[in-house]
């Protein structure tokens, strides 16, 4: 059912290997789909970064899917927080802090 | 001649223990009397000597001393400029294994081979770093064992437990995280994971901040003004946090260097176990990591063991307690546990069956036939976690008509999004010409019991391949000759 076709990063322009940001930092400088809020926000840039919009988190979503994405956040951002570039180990920590920010709001304090 | 001997480099504090006659482990103190050597090193201005442990760590100028080194193992542009000499963070951990070896061979006698630990998510300049830092020290590596391993096969040696174990490992400068089973003499690793920059250091910059607003609030002064007293200050924040471990409230008094006056702070562990929620808060989404990347529930988990200072926190212990439904134990001295493990292991290191610390894989198009849909992304031929030795494939295809030259990305990480994982290397296979696309092309890893790497890259129509060790070979890596000047060097040094 799948083909997987190789690709190099070197030779794909659209995939052209980058420092991991965090989500509101992407939508900045990449396309993303027209459904996340990471993509709206360079049209509304007044849009408070809030720590929900920073994790995508959206308020139609269920309770599994806010904690599947924060688990997927988790892993990538705690991944980034050993970047030897300390402008990515910031901007890892700030997603973290959100990342449990909302984990508080939705699932409580430990 | 101490044959089995296991070292437990630490972010702050590292220990030297050796398996006895009887086969027990046992913790060697230096030379000053203490059973763990603060990984603090101090270069004297006035005498040709380097202090290493209590005596760097209290004293000295914060110019010259040099405190969790360890946190930059990895980082090839980490140098410490000192007298107008720039040492590499291998050299100066060579300083602490020197000072263990020269003060322990006096007990035990010579130490030519020992066993090292290391946090289990150290990559691979991390592991190379380390081994090149005994080296210099004079010591053979036998093997390196991931630090929550050492500590559980000391926790089953000394109690004797059988099944799942998860091990919380909350050190100085790390958090690793990682379940085993535990058959008998045999230990199989299930999961290993870990956060880097999240430990008790962080815990103690946390109150020193509040420490500087209420000195600020109280007296309308900065607490501060040079990198000598904010030591000072952070050296009795780590003291009160200590203390809040074991009585409900502290009061202390700090003064700044200008002559601002004393102000008078009240910490009760409530409130600072409210300053450190949301790090804890992070643990436990790694514990939650740990259980889903072994396909586990908490309910599986027969025994939670403590392991490194900082779970000497109460929340740390209620927390876990409340995630597991039952007591995390500890195995003895949480800060010495890992090095009896270590020592341990150099006797026992064939009974431990270890997996694979990341996923390897390629970057690939994946075309979903049912679906139409297609994505561009990290494609994992080898998962992390799957026991070694292991070699797995994937076939791929090839992309352009008439293609030359197949380029295969070599990535290192689980996420599927090409963006956020490490390409780490990169074969390239000429192939015959007027192909189409679509020639299918294998692509095999290999992971060896010493955690080499190996990729094979085979062009199935033409027969025709490439196969490359998968290793760090970059920046601050050093060659045998580098090592050995480096080493004989470390020699004429005076060390105390």
């Amino acid at each position: 059912m799948f083909k997987k076709i190789l690709q190099s990063l070197s030779k794909s322009q659209a995939a052209k290997p980058e420092a991991p940001r965090p989500a509101a930092t992407q939508a900045k400088t990449t396309a993303v789909s027209a459904k996340t809020p990471a993509a709206a926000a360079p049209q509304q840039p007044a849009m408070p970064k809030t720590p929900e919009y920073l994790c995508e988190i959206t308020p139609k979503m269920q309770r599994d899917q806010i904690q599947a994405q924060l688990k997927l956040l988790y892993r990538r951002y705690n991944r980034s927080a050993s970047s030897l570039d300390p402008k990515i180990r910031a901007q890892a920590d700030q997603m973290l802090d959100a990342i449990v920010i909302v984990r508080e709001k939705h699932f409580g304090q430990i | 001649m101490a044959e089995y001997v296991g070292i437990d480099l630490g972010t702050t504090l590292s220990g030297l223990a050796y398996l006895k006659p009887d086969g027990n482990p046992e913790i060697v103190p230096n030379s000053d009397g203490e059973r763990l050597t603060p990984s603090v090193v101090f270069f004297e201005a006035h005498e040709d000597v380097k202090l290493v442990g209590s005596a760097a760590r209290d004293g000295g100028e914060p110019d010259r001393t040099i405190f969790q080194i360890k946190r930059h193992m990895d980082d090839p542009e980490h140098l410490v400029e000192i007298d107008g000499k720039k040492w590499t963070p291998a050299e100066i951990s060579a300083l602490i294994l020197s000072k263990l070896k020269r003060d322990c061979t006096k007990i035990i006698g010579e130490i030519t081979e020992v066993v090292i630990t290391v946090p289990a998510n150290f990559n691979e300049l991390a592991r190379k770093s380390t081994i090149a830092a005994a080296e210099m020290a004079g010591m053979k590596v036998k093997r390196l064992v991931n630090e929550p391993t050492a500590a559980a096969v000391y926790y089953a040696h000394t109690q004797g437990v059988q099944g799942r174990i998860l091990v919380y490992d909350l050190g100085g400068g790390t958090l690793d995280v990682t379940i085993l089973t535990v058959e008998g003499d045999n230990i199989r690793i299930l999961t290993s994971e870990g956060a880097r920059h999240l430990g008790g250091s962080n815990f103690d910059e946390i109150l020193l901040a509040a420490y500087a607003e209420q000195y600020q609030k109280q007296t309308g002064s900065k607490l501060w003004t040079d990198e000598r007293h904010r030591r000072r200050v952070l050296h009795a924040t780590e003291d009160a946090k200590k203390m809040l471990s074991k009585l409900q409230r502290v009061n202390d008094t700090v003064a700044n260097d200008q002559n601002s006056g004393i102000a008078r702070i009240d910490l009760t562990r409530d409130s600072f176990e409210a300053m450190i929620r949301h790090m804890l808060t992070r643990t436990v989404m790694l514990v939650e990591q740990s259980l889903d990347s072994a396909k586990l529930r908490a309910a599986d988990i027969d025994h939670v063991v403590l392991v490194g200072g900082s779970t000497r926190i109460p929340k740390v212990k209620t927390v876990l307690e409340k995630m597991f439904g039952k007591t995390p134990k500890s195995c003895g001295n949480v800060d010495e546990c890992v090095a009896l493990g270590a020592a341990l292991v150099a006797k026992k290191s064939a009974r431990i069956q270890e997996v694979c610390n990341a996923s390897y894989g390629t970057v690939a198009m994946v075309y979903n036939a049912k679906t139409g849909e297609e994505k561009l992304m990290n494609s994992i031929v080898i998962p992390k976690n799957t026991p070694i030795p292991c070699s797995r494939t994937q076939v791929y295809q090839t992309s352009e008509d008439n293609e030359r030259v197949i380029e295969v990305d070599i990535t290192q990480g689980e996420d599927e999004d090409a963006k956020f994982v490490d390409i780490i290397g990169r074969i390239t296979l000429e192939v015959p010409p007027n192909r189409p696309k679509g020639c299918e092309v294998a692509v095999t890893f290999s992971y060896d019991e010493n955690q080499r790497v190996r990729a094979l890259v085979v062009d199935k129509q033409s027969g025709r391949s490439r196969e490359v060790a998968v290793s760090y070979k970059g920046a601050g890596v050093l060659s045998e000759d580098e090592l050995k000047r480096k080493s004989a060097y470390l020699k004429t040094m005076r060390i105390e």
